[in-house]
């Protein structure tokens, strides 16, 4: 029984190596922006140096990470940091947080203040659904804390149109005998398209029988601008993973 | 005055599915796993013909990322095809395969294949590897709700596709090859919640438990992996019950071991049991009765009978009355049936004591892939003929009597196959009341083959075979009139479904999903 004990707390140390509270992360982030991002860019997207979001940098063990930042990679540009185990481990803490799915992470903010707000007066509902509540056309976020990061969420609501997801792009289509369907492009080719509009009525329609097609350049969604309703509505979001955390964590 | 009656229906409510719905499938649209409540698998469509046949094409084909084996039936609705896969789900644009949502249980364990999906409401349904039944719009894939039935900790699998009745969703579990005991659970088609639950292996004191000379019935398997059919009429539930475990060596089991290797006739607002019916009693030989449970009206011996038939993996194909689960008739539906000298008048097998496996290896007929499995028959009440793929083939047994341990792996030893000895599979057309053969459709093989069929009112049984070929033949003959090399083996039965006036053919390959109609120019 004891060594079963000592095996959980074993097993419970090793996960913690690197922390994943907020305040070690923001401190890491700290010194990472004085350190690391030159060469590895201001969120991981790699520069000089390799992005840490993708490829083998954003699959170290924890020890491996932990080793690189103190002791750097010898016979490559990555330099040692001696900065002590503490500071070391928060850099990995940012570092972590920038692939962790958003669930896996301690967010800031009040997530209560963000649920009203998205089922409120931010209207975030009238496009999007939690777990069937809300509308149409928008990505459905029942699960948005275990596919997305937190920075992903972050860039999502300050900058909308910087990247709008595949099946999601904002398009008018007037089909032949003057009919015209405002919504989404789930898909499209020279031959089809398929339309999701704001009722969440889908529409097959085929190329021949459109008349005018307009792309929406930008999002749909208006961005947040208020830096505390963005952070709250952050949290909140950093919540909704549909199998909670363990599920979501994987 | 039918259209303009239609026309003034909201279309919110127009595109609902409800049971009622689903009564009437297939018909355009293919609604549940089976096609139909009745397991029939046998299509309204009539497009294509014997006549005909000889024009199909490839229409489209959609290829789904990283699918090893795709098993799926799809489901077809609205203009919609859903094709599930481990753990995730896809909406296609059934006219030309274009994506439409995707959706992946993100956290989900496990890497069982999925069987296929349900439709109800404005939900369509699957199962995640880990035992959770997922519901997603079914227009926008959006997650209604991800509820947890079985636990993975606790063994747990499952690979099946549920079936909707009106007031719940049906599921099942595997684990007849480690150990877990099996039950059939109903839950709620809008929150997931339990409405109730069918233990195929009694509880300690309850009815049954007898049977199993005091083995545990947490360990006693009879999993409920494929999907039942349903009498909506009767509110009965006809389910099929896996294998009791250790699959081979029935020492510690000694008895019926009830309800593995049965259809459970159960109530479909309570669960209840209303009657069993048990094909392989004790069984040693990893004979589930998982194969469909088809169901239709028909004269029998000069009276009007509600009637349940089955082509069960032991190699008799079975007719029971639905109603009560009278033993009506059985007859052997393939020629390599060594295991029994018949049945009584009960149905119950008279075993030849050879024939019961030991520790140096005893030859049996049929193998343990049995003379058919899961791969689906169709039936067609015109022709009067049930369509089969079967396997003749024989197996070595070998059986353990090592201390069983659920969840590694021992399933009381194995089998092998008999190399001077492959086996064979044909598409068989049966006289659906006598089991008489009327004529069959050899396969090239030895091969892979798990594919089952489907009929059409057009008179074309589409199959698989055990060459990757999609093969249409003569309802009425078994004449070869078309086939089609997916290059792929195939683990999946075809489905046939109508959208703007034309009929098309699908079928799931290892990793694409192919798509088949009538050639025209346009």
């Amino acid at each position: 029984m004891r060594l079963l004990l000592m095996l959980a707390c074993a097993l419970h140390a090793q996960r913690e190596l690197i922390p994943r509270d907020a305040a070690s992360v923001d401190a890491g982030k700290q010194i990472y922006m004085g350190s690391c991002s030159g060469c590895h860019g201001a969120t991981g997207e790699g520069s000089q140096g390799p992005s840490l979001l993708s490829g083998r940098a954003s699959r170290l063990p924890d020890r491996t990470l932990l080793g690189s930042i103190k002791n750097g990679l010898p016979g490559t540009s990555m330099p040692d940091f001696p900065m002590g185990d503490t500071k070391v481990a928060q850099v990995a803490a940012y570092v972590r947080s920038l692939t962790s799915p958003a669930i896996a992470t301690t967010v800031a903010g009040d997530d209560m203040k963000g649920r009203e707000l998205f089922f409120g007066a931010g209207r975030c509902s009238s496009c999007h659904m939690i777990m069937g509540k809300g509308g149409h056309p928008g990505p459905d976020l029942s699960n948005i804390a275990a596919d997305r990061t937190v920075p992903q969420l972050r860039e999502s609501i300050a900058k909308p149109s910087a990247r709008i997801t595949d099946g999601f792009r904002g398009v008018s289509v007037t089909l032949a005998g003057g009919k015209t369907v405002h919504g989404v492009a789930k898909n499209h080719n020279n031959y089809s398209l398929q339309v999701l509009d704001h009722e969440g009525k889908l529409h097959l329609i085929n190329r021949a029988q459109v008349v005018n097609l307009e792309w929406k350049e930008q999002s749909l969604m208006p961005a947040i601008g208020n830096a505390a309703d963005a952070q709250n509505l952050i949290a909140f979001l950093a919540r909704q993973a549909a199998r909670g955390k363990l599920g979501g964590a994987q | 005055m039918k259209l303009a009656l239609l026309l003034l229906i909201p279309p919110a409510i127009w595109a609902q599915v409800t049971q009622e719905a689903i009564m009437r499938s297939p018909d355009r649209e293919w609604l549940t796993y089976h096609g139909d409540y009745s397991a029939t698998r046998h299509s309204a469509l009539r497009q294509i013909t014997p006549a005909n046949a000889k024009s199909l094409v490839a229409k489209w084909v959609f290829h789904v990322e990283g699918a090893k084996k795709l098993e799926a039936s799809p489901i077809v609705h609205d203009g919609l095809m859903y094709v599930s896969n481990t753990n995730e789900m896809y909406a296609l644009d059934a006219r030309n395969g274009r994506k439409v949502w995707y959706y992946r249980a993100s956290g989900a364990k496990g890497t069982r294949v999925n069987r296929g999906s349900a439709i109800l409401g404005d939900n369509v349904y699957f199962v995640t590897a880990d035992c959770h039944l997922v519901a997603l719009n079914r227009s926008t894939g959006n997650l209604i709700f991800d509820v947890e039935y079985a636990s993975m900790d606790a063994g747990y699998s499952t690979s099946i596709a549920p079936l909707a009745i009106g007031k719940g969703i049906l599921v099942g579990v595997a684990g007849g090859g480690s150990g877990q005991r099996g039950f059939v659970a109903s839950l709620h088609p809008d929150t997931g919640k339990e409405l109730w639950r069918f233990w195929t292996v009694p509880g300690k004191g309850e009815p049954g438990s007898e049977t199993w000379g005091g083995f545990p019935a947490e360990m006693g398997g009879a999993p409920t992996w494929t999907t039942g059919s349903y009498d909506p009429e009767l509110d009965i539930v006809y389910w099929p019950t896996g294998n009791p475990w250790p699959d081979f060596y029935g020492g510690r089991r000694p008895g019926d071991n009830l309800y593995s290797d049965c259809v459970v006739a159960l109530d479909g607002t309570t669960g209840k049991l209303k009657w069993h019916f048990q094909f392989t009693p004790h069984d040693v030989w990893d004979w589930d009765a998982n194969e469909n449970p088809v169901l239709l009206d028909a004269e029998f011996r000069g009276k009007r009978r509600k009637l349940l038939v089955q082509a069960n993996r032991n190699g008799y194909y079975y007719v029971l009355d639905r109603v009560t689960g009278e033993f009506l008739h059985a007859k052997p539906f393939v020629n390599k049936l060594d295991w029994t000298t018949g049945l009584d008048d009960k149905g119950r097998p008279k075993v030849k004591p050879e024939k019961i496996p030991t520790p140096a290896g005893t030859k049996v007929c049929p193998s343990v892939r049995g003379a058919s499995n899961w791969m689906s028959p169709s039936y067609d009440s015109v022709t009067g003929l049930f369509y089969v793929v079967t396997l003749e083939q024989c197996d070595i047994i070998v059986a353990s009597a090592k201390e069983p341990v659920p969840s590694t792996g021992f399933r009381g030893t194995g089998n092998e196959g008999i190399p001077t000895e492959p086996g064979k599979f044909y598409l068989r057309a049966l006289d659906v009341l006598s089991g008489d053969k009327r004529w069959e459709y050899p396969m090239p093989g030895p091969g892979v083959m798990w594919a089952g069929t489907v009929s059409t009112a057009g008179g074309v049984v589409f199959s698989g075979d055990d060459d990757g070929n999609l093969v249409a033949v003569d309802a009425k003959s078994g004449k070869d009139l078309w086939h089609f090399a997916t290059g792929h083996s195939l683990f999946a039965s075809p489905i046939t479904y109508m959208v703007d006036g034309r009929q098309y053919v699908t079928i799931a390959t290892e990793s694409d999903i192919f798509t088949f109609g009538l050639f025209s120019a346009e």
